[in-house]
């Protein structure tokens, strides 16, 4: 009876997502031990989208799951994420938390050309305007587009959880971490330093976006398993080339780890015949690999977790050296 | 202010180009793209710093793409340093919301893209209209043209049940490309409904009321937070739309050129008879109606609870002056039982026609038609009353899903819309006879000018272009 009360009077935590990544939804309300509040976010045939508020918010604490994904839809993830917030506001929330785990448009973050476009800057916007109070995502492609927003910003690593994978999945005796680009390289010795192995590193010229041309190995490889890390896998160009220059290096395998694996265009074609031995990515973005090559790093129990603790008022930073088990 | 700049987005090119033929200017090099992940890429081709931009980008086709593309292309001019951005959006997405059809049971009608319909039609991968391809007729097309209520909720799974046990070829396109968002149809299909909104839907009975977010205050914010400084759209569904911005809104009306169309374009049209097809769109309509000085008449739609209903006409008996035909002057057209599953109390659908129509031109007269479903109802319900023609006046034809082929069964004889959203698919479809459009653009173009020269655009709301 009394804990009935204490329901009731407590403001509680609520999870909503939206339609790009419902599995990872799924799995962080498991973990939460949370129900997914009902909310129906659907098109219309005009292709405008509608959402529907299946249960009272009020006073809660609200976190919505969405991710950004799809080829096709990403801004129709955007525009959901949009109006559930703005939704939700209306409906006297207390608070609107987004969990983004892949935040779109993360690599329009400079004005790299003349009138080019800040649209990471944009997004921020655009999420503050809808009434989005605080925001959780996960390896932000520049750690400073927290700085676009007024509101919170809370950038998770999924490095805890790629280092319990290089641990207990990889042969680490014979092991080197391999950065494919210059940017890279910071990330790439932080974990080489938790993981006491040596790396190396490759220096690549770059023309066009998306398209990589001439490959520098800077570091000796021949014999060893490469870990070839990176923040992103999209098309997968830098990464096939990074292996070829690395097996033309006499590297005995190549395996990639990836904190987002979005794998657009023909990446699935270019990885299949691809010299790589093993892909890994976590989960923030859906991936349809095949799973002979494909393996996933489940990063829910972070998030989870997060959500818990921002719910909690209680302090974040022990995930970003710890992935809860 | 400096030079006026004008930029394009995707949605309507055509459009585009007419207001800068009658500015007589070229509209400036933008590049829209997508990157491969599926994010939008705008770059902007020409120096914009304190120039005075304007983008024009309609509300249509894929709409979040859309508008996400105006809302890139805006910042992208307000960060380099333009002294004033307008955004012109001949049709103003998400003005209007409508309901989410229901079945019967409560839940809505929502189809699965990929799981119902395993074999596609060889355009599945467009996502421009879904229509159905000229000259591939449904066979089930008939017998339901009758009467559906515009939100579906009169529609119930006997009828629908009928519709997917009939062989659903390839004739039917539909907007399937998306895998992961569920599409609520346009009334057509039934039996999908997904387990987790048939249980979200059931939440009606907690003492909580579902509601659909409405977009509009929101939308209004976006574009403010873009960076728009002026709006210019047109017919604009609520009035009241304008107070949800921040910034000036100048909304168009289409008025003085429909009231044109009808009167060089529809012959005799001084007997002819201004239809209101719901009583939300009256005030639009009476308003032609009385500067051409025509009459007019409303179809109203109602749902009542059969134990109040008293006999036929008995609650319209006040509104009798109309009356000199001995024809009664509320026609129930259609009735619909609806059997609720939670309540035994009964509902009646009644859809009635207020005015006089007979042996006369009707000319339908509606702000935006999507589905299409309340206008040829409309048009049926005039037919049945003895309409000699039926006329459809339309500013933002939208016409998703299925409507076009609606309006080609229907008793419409003519299709008058504007080109505030892409009309070639239409006229396609339905033969350059049957539709007639109006051109919007000089009034876009002298509004353009207007504004950018500082002068009064009120003149335009009169008078037209």
């Amino acid at each position: 009876m009394s804990s009935e009360v204490e329901e009731m009077s407590a403001n509680s935590i609520k999870l909503l997502a939206g339609n790009s990544h419902p599995e990872l939804a799924e799995s962080i309300s498991k973990r939460l031990g949370i129900p997914l509040s009902k909310v129906g976010v659907y098109q219309y045939s005009n292709k405008e989208t509608s959402v529907t508020i299946g249960e009272s918010i009020r006073d809660e604490d609200v976190y919505i799951i969405q991710t950004g994904t799809g080829q096709q839809e990403i801004n129709d993830f955007l525009m959901e994420l949009l109006i559930m917030i703005h939704a939700c506001k209306v409906a006297s929330v207390r608070r609107v938390t987004a969990v983004i785990p892949n935040f779109p448009y993360a690599r329009q973050d400079k004005k790299d050309k003349s009138r080019a476009p800040i649209t990471a800057k944009l997004v921020a916007n655009l999420l503050q305007t809808a009434g989005c109070d605080h925001v959780i995502t996960m390896d932000l492609h520049a750690s400073q587009i927290q700085g676009f927003f007024r509101i919170p910003v809370d950038n998770l690593y999924a490095e805890p959880s790629i280092l319990n994978y290089i641990r207990t999945k990889t042969d680490l005796n014979n092991a080197i971490l391999v950065s494919p680009d210059a940017g890279g390289a910071k990330r790439v010795a932080a974990l080489a330093d938790k993981l006491d192995l040596y790396f190396a590193l490759i220096h690549k010229e770059r023309q066009k976006a998306n398209e990589v041309s001439r490959m520098v190995l800077v570091g000796d490889v021949r014999g060893k398993s490469c870990l070839l890390i990176d923040d992103m896998a999209d098309t997968c160009g830098t990464l096939v080339k990074a292996t070829n220059t690395l097996m033309d290096h006499g590297a005995k395998e190549v395996i990639s780890i990836v904190s987002h694996g979005i794998f657009s265009g023909d990446a699935k074609e270019k990885i299949k015949n691809s010299r790589l031995s093993r892909i890994v990515s976590t989960n923030t973005v859906p991936v349809d690999l095949d799973s002979n090559i494909y393996d996933q790093i489940d990063i829910s129990p972070t998030l989870a977790e997060a959500i818990r603790r921002l719910h909690n008022g209680e302090s974040v930073s022990y995930l970003f050296t710890h992935a809860p088990v | 202010m400096g030079e006026i700049v004008i930029f394009g987005g995707d949605s309507h090119p055509e459009l585009v180009k007419m207001i800068c033929d009658n500015l007589a200017i070229h509209s400036s090099k933008v590049q829209m793209g997508k990157f491969s992940n599926g994010e939008t890429s705008v770059s902007v081709g020409e120096s914009v710093r304190e120039k005075d931009v304007y983008v024009i980008q309609s509300g249509c086709g894929h709409v979040n793409d859309t508008f996400m593309e105006l809302l890139i292309l805006i910042s992208a001019c307000k960060t380099a340093s333009a002294s004033r951005v307008t955004a012109v959006m001949p049709y103003f997405c998400y003005s209007r919301q409508p309901d989410i059809p229901y079945t019967n049971k409560g839940a809505p009608l929502i189809s699965r893209s990929n799981e119902e319909r395993p074999e596609e039609s060889d355009n599945s991968t467009s996502t421009g209209l879904t229509t159905r391809k000229p000259g591939a007729e449904s066979p089930f097309e008939e017998s339901e043209s009758s009467i559906r209520s515009d939100s579906g909720e009169s529609e119930d799974s006997k009828q629908s049940s009928s519709f997917s046990s009939a062989p659903n070829s390839n004739d039917i396109k539909k907007s399937v490309s998306f895998s992961r968002i569920p599409v609520i149809p346009d009334g057509k299909e039934a039996g999908s409904t997904k387990a987790d909104a048939g249980e979200l839907f059931n939440a009606q009975n907690a003492g909580y009321k579902l509601w659909v977010a409405q977009a509009g205050t929101l939308i209004a914010n976006l574009l403010t937070t873009a960076g728009a400084d002026h709006v210019i759209t047109m017919d604009l569904h609520d009035p009241q739309f304008q107070g949800f911005f921040d910034i000036s809104v100048d909304n168009l009306y289409c008025k003085p050129l429909a009231q044109k169309h009808i009167q060089f374009g529809i012959p005799n049209y001084k007997e002819a008879v201004i239809v209101s097809p719901d009583a939300g769109g009256a005030k639009r309509a009476t308003s032609i109606a009385d500067s051409l000085k025509l009459s007019f008449a409303l179809i109203h739609k109602e749902r009542r609870s059969q134990l109040l209903k008293g006999p036929p006409g008995a609650t319209l008996s006040s509104g009798g002056t109309f009356s000199t035909n001995p024809k009664p002057l509320v026609s129930h057209l259609h009735s619909e039982e609806m059997h609720h599953s939670n309540s035994a109390s009964k509902y009646v659908q009644t859809t009635m026609l207020v005015g006089d129509v007979r042996n006369k031109v009707c000319i339908i007269v509606d702000d935006l038609v999507d589905t299409s479903y309340t206008i040829t109802r409309a048009a049926k319900l005039l037919k049945d009353q003895g309409a000699a023609k039926v006329y459809a006046l339309i500013t933002h034809g939208i016409f998703s899903g299925d409507a076009l082929s609606r309006i080609r069964q229907s008793a419409i004889d003519k299709l008058i819309v504007s080109n505030t959203v892409p009309q070639h698919e239409t006229v396609a479809y339905l033969g350059k006879d049957k539709v007639d459009v109006m051109d919007v653009s000089r009034i876009f173009a002298e509004a353009i000018r207007r504004v950018h020269n500082g002068e009064s655009i009120s003149m335009l709301f009169e008078h037209g272009w």
